[in-house]
């Protein structure tokens, strides 16, 4: 069962052909890595599929009411906001006892991700932090779909794997599209759908 | 143990600043006293020490503070009135050219008007006693409005991207990732048109008189020559806006604080 899917797609910028024809079916309920070189076109790929971009011809195909979830290559976090309230934000206004209680799933998590639970904004901590944050926010998001764009960028093994520990067994069973150039990633999955993006072009690797 | 040596009084402030600040001040008073000896002509000058006294004797009586209760209410109505005015019309702004484009000249003439031809033209269409209610809503609604509209087309535009990925709603949004971003601009809106609302209120009751108002003693008091009181009254104003400001700062602070520390 398709989840997200590409037909056809091309995408320009200026005139640069960025994607050319691109067709891809991402499968409900698993993880797909999307392997290539920098500038290939794996940004505009996700940025097509979150609706953030039209292509210049072909389809996005997104199927009504799905939600998604999604790590920029930037934090995008609300900078005097906490790491709890940044996390929150795509829940909208909790109240009384679900407040309290994703709260204490908050702080899990934040524990777990080796990140402090204090009443800083976010604008205090440090940039591998703001990182984390922005991981969190995502997988803890009410989300069908969750969109990854290099999420582990420049974090060293240590914090990866205390990461990874908490957030893979999160995403479990959901559609997962995990965009990175660092070949080790793809261990982090069992059974992940690898594609490439080269050229242009979008094609599904043999595993 | 030097910082402590050099900064005189506890509290904020780099060591040494608030001792140096009490040392111009007190270099400036004791100037004008000297001053107002060499003139020794109490209509033309007093010293500081005659006009604490007089304060001092203003101070204790119901009619002062009747007055300046009079003239805080009247004036921090319009003030509030302005403020409110002014988000409002932002947030429309922001969403409509046509707004924006509608509002830009009566901005700008708001801003461009002479005070006293405001309060002149205002005279005419309202009694002295809401006059400086409309001279402090035309002095904070501008300030307000072009500040809170440059903090909205300031926002993040990757913010408001990731909004929409995560389908955050438009309430949500507002309250959310606009509010976050508008806030310091409001802060400092707000403390700009505060000071400005307070003096431009002032200056509508000298030339308006309305009863028992800060600015008709202010104006008795040049009429009778009674330049004690002139002086007097002139440093409870001054009192007042500084007293005002910090208030509204301190309390915006505190609030923007609470509001971001919040789990």
């Amino acid at each position: 069962m398709s989840c997200l899917e590409l037909r056809d797609v091309t995408k320009r910028y200026d005139g640069l052909m960025v994607l050319s024809r691109a067709s891809a079916r991402l499968e409900e309920g698993r993880a797909h890595v999307v392997m290539g070189p920098s500038g290939a076109g794996k940004t505009t790929l996700l940025r097509l599929l979150a609706g953030l971009e039209e292509p210049d011809a072909g389809e996005v195909v997104r199927p009504a009411g799905l939600r998604l979830a999604m790590t920029f290559q930037e934090d995008r976090l609300l900078e005097n906001l906490t790491a709890t309230a940044n996390i929150r934000l795509p829940h909208g206004r909790l109240r009384g006892r679900e407040l309290a209680s994703f709260l204490e799933l908050e702080r899990a998590a934040l524990l777990a991700a080796g990140l402090p639970v204090d009443a800083r904004p976010v604008r205090e901590l440090s940039g591998g932090q703001r990182r984390r944050v922005a991981i969190l926010r995502c997988v803890l998001a009410d989300a069908d779909a969750l969109l990854f764009d290099e999420p582990l960028k420049g974090m060293d093994e240590k914090t990866v794997r205390q990461v990874m520990g908490y957030v893979l067994p999160r995403l479990e069973g959901r559609t997962v599209l995990w965009v990175t150039h660092d070949e080790r990633e793809r261990d982090l999955f069992d059974d992940p759908v690898l594609w490439t993006v080269r050229g242009g072009c979008v094609r599904r690797a043999p595993m | 143990m030097v910082g402590r040596r050099n900064s005189g009084i506890g509290g904020g402030g780099r060591p040494g600043t608030w001792g140096a600040r009490l040392l111009a001040v007190a270099f400036w008073l004791a100037a004008w006293q000297l001053l107002a000896w060499a003139v020794d002509s109490r209509i033309v000058l007093v010293g500081p020490l005659e006009v604490l006294a007089r304060l001092g004797s203003l101070v204790v009586t119901a009619g002062f503070w009747a007055s300046v209760a009079t003239s805080l209410g009247r004036i921090g109505l319009g003030f509030l009135g302005g403020v409110a005015c002014g988000l409002v019309l932002a947030a429309l702004a922001a969403r409509s050219r046509v707004v924006r484009a509608l509002l830009a000249p009566l901005m700008g003439a708001l801003k461009a008007v002479p005070v006293a031809s405001f309060v002149i033209l205002v005279l005419l269409w309202v009694s002295s006693r809401e006059l400086s209610v409309v001279i402090a809503w035309i002095m904070a609604l501008p300030i307000v409005y072009t500040n809170v509209l440059e903090g909205i087309e300031q926002t993040d535009a990757g913010l408001l991207e990731m909004a929409e990925v995560f389908g955050i709603g438009a309430l949500e949004r507002a309250r959310m990732v606009y509010l976050s971003q508008v806030l310091p601009y409001f802060r400092a809106a707000v403390s700009l048109a505060l000071g400005l609302s307070w003096k431009a209120g002032i200056a509508a009751e000298v030339i308006g008189l309305p009863d028992l108002t800060v600015g008709e003693h202010l104006y008795d008091a040049k009429v009778y020559l009674d330049t004690p009181g002139l002086f007097a009254w002139t440093v409870a104003i001054v009192v007042v806006s500084v007293a005002l400001e910090a208030l509204v700062s301190r309390g915006l602070d505190a609030a923007l604080a609470r509001w971001e520390a919040r789990p």
